[in-house]
């Protein structure tokens, strides 16, 4: 009788593991299809049943591709954004989630923790047209500075870092340089960088990942097409009515592949960087 | 030693701390602080950006009020934050239980596999949602017309009825791997002998379900819960996408995001954008505090 039951238990279980994998066969199906319409001609995308298997039209896709839109410059565009924000993003937040986490007896310690936690609350929608205004004063519209500068600032990065120290390093370890004669700043890069390096890493790919695919701020502050970061290049793209599908998803395919080969390469950061923001 | 030496002193020990959180604060105050003071100036005038600002008190809320369109977006946003947090959340979580405790294979593939989705921009998912979708030649059409044997060319883009629920299928396919990875980081910091216990004792599967997974689970629901919301009610780039930036027939996917986009920055009513920014404001508090409210009484009946 007992066995019988976990029979049963484990055909429900194979059965209830089969439909979550068609599940996710479906999760992945528009990303494989856009991979096979990417390899397809125009004729063949319109044909029933559509293609399952990848094609041999990529190159002449390309081509076409690259005669109304430029196939490169919005990944360059997307790159000349992400990279200097997450740098500059992951270094102010590490500097103060450092500051936050070490100095808890200094006063004002209590003010200003608060002050970052509340900063996680902010909405940015209502920031949006006093922001854009603002630029637009500085002389900043059409240019990445509103980009990377301003973003810097991210409380989500800085309450992250704080707990992330705290709970790597030692405290033993700021007696120890204290005693060495270190200063807090020479503290922060040559005893706490090195051991905090996974956390480093796991916030770098979140930002990439989430500047990379950001929508909105483009919009608004870049005008000039010839600026555009790759998701406002490839909604322009697809909005001036240019027919050709496959091109079209060749463009979206190229648009995706940096992204993908930063998850590829350290998809174990980027899922440590989703469940740190998750109350402990 | 007097206090005031104390204190200065205490400062001058401890002034590494301000100067690791100034660069932090510095940006924060200049760039998110300052906007949001000018936001709330901004929505107690009549401005395009030109000539001089006109004080008109409450006049732009009270515009926003009375435009019918605002009204259309204020519930197609209620409709499409309800419903994306309602199943992304309870699809997550059904995913997480299952793929924690009963998967027999592929574990470590489910945690991957859900979360592909998010590295694509919703923008571009948007893109290519469109591509299933558009009324000719789209894959759905193809695939309904083979069915029924007549060539289908149903406009759903166009739809009044069906643009929310594909915006709503868009947020779903972009955020179940994110909530799941929350679900499943909450999932194992509960005790595995609490579960054993309970089987012993010939709790049921569901029982165990909705008396033991949920209830220890509340604080991962929560974070989830409010990440959702804070999305929904704020939702841009789906909707813009998905309806190439028109709002769909008769704004029937228009939200407030959008709403706000257009009377700012294609109407260049800056005041009155302001304005709706804090009405969305006022509806993110308002969840956020209905939440933490929910979140207290639930506590209190757990003890």
């Amino acid at each position: 009788m007992k066995r019988l039951l976990a029979n049963r238990e484990r055909r429900f279980n194979l059965l209830l593991t089969l439909i979550i994998l068609a599940l996710s066969a479906l999760f992945v199906l528009p990303l494989y299809w856009t991979t096979v319409f990417a390899t397809r001609s125009l004729a063949e995308v319109f044909q029933f049943p559509p293609p399952l298997f990848y094609g041999d039209n990529i190159f002449q896709n390309f081509e076409n591709i690259a005669g109304v839109y430029p196939p490169f410059r919005p990944i360059i565009n997307s790159l000349a954004v992400a990279i200097p924000k997450t740098i500059l993003l992951v270094f102010v937040s590490a500097l103060a989630g450092y500051g936050l986490s070490r100095y808890t007896r200094a006063p004002g310690h209590k003010t200003l923790l608060l002050v970052s936690f509340a900063t996680l609350f902010f909405p940015p929608s209502l920031a949006l047209i006093p922001f854009f205004l603002q630029m637009s004063w500085i002389g900043w519209l059409n240019t990445y500075w509103p980009l990377i500068l301003p973003a810097a600032a991210s409380g989500f990065g800085v309450v992250w870092m704080y707990t992330y120290i705290g709970s790597t390093v030692p405290r033993e370890l700021y007696e120890a340089a204290e005693m060495d004669g270190a200063k807090g700043i020479a503290t922060f890069f040559f005893v706490v960088v090195p051991i905090i390096r996974p956390g480093l890493a796991a916030l770098a790919v979140w930002t990439l990942v989430e500047t990379w695919n950001e929508f909105q701020l483009p919009l608004v502050i870049l005008g000039a097409s010839e600026k555009f970061t790759v998701p406002l290049a490839l909604t322009s793209l697809s909005t001036t009515h240019y027919s050709d599908m496959p091109a079209v998803m060749l463009a979206t395919l190229m648009g995706l592949v940096p992204v993908f080969i930063l998850f590829s390469l350290l998809s174990r950061q980027f899922i440590a960087g989703l469940t740190s923001g998750a109350v402990k | 030693m007097s206090d005031r030496a104390s204190i200065a002193a205490n400062i001058k020990r401890n002034s590494a701390l301000y100067i690791c959180v100034a660069p932090f604060l510095v940006l924060f105050a200049l760039f998110s602080i300052f906007p949001v003071f000018f936001s709330a100036y901004l929505g107690f005038n009549h401005w395009d950006g030109f000539g001089e600002p006109v004080f008109v008190g409450l006049e732009n809320y009270s515009r926003a009020l009375g435009d019918p369109i605002f009204r259309k977006a204020l519930g197609n946003t209620i409709f499409l934050w309800f419903w994306s947090t309602a199943l992304t959340v309870g699809l997550a979580l059904t995913l997480a239980v299952l793929v924690d405790s009963y998967v027999v294979f592929g574990r470590n593939y489910f945690r991957m596999v859900f979360l592909l989705p998010l590295l694509v921009a919703p923008s571009i998912a948007a893109i290519i949602l469109r591509m299933f979708f558009t009324s000719n030649g789209g894959l759905v059409n193809l695939m309904t017309g083979a069915v029924t044997g007549t060539p289908s060319y149903f406009d759903w883009l166009g739809s009044e009825f069906w643009i929310k629920p594909l915006v709503v299928l868009l947020v779903i396919w972009r955020w179940t791997g994110w909530h799941m990875i929350i679900f499943l980081a909450g999932l194992q910091s509960i005790p595995r002998d609490i579960y054993e216990a309970a089987r012993m004792d010939g709790v049921g599967r569901w029982a165990i379900f909705s008396r033991i997974t949920v209830p220890l689970l509340i604080p991962s629901l929560a974070f989830s819960v409010i990440t959702a919301t804070l999305g929904g009610v704020q939702m841009f780039d789906e909707p813009f996408v998905l309806t190439q930036g028109t709002g769909g027939t008769n704004n029937s996917a228009t939200t407030l995001g959008m709403y706000l986009y257009a009377t700012a920055f294609s109407q260049f009513n800056f005041g009155l954008g302001a304005a709706v920014s804090w009405y969305i404001f006022a509806g993110v508090v308002t969840l956020t505090l209905i939440y933490q409210a929910a979140l207290r009484r639930s506590r209190m009946g757990a003890q």
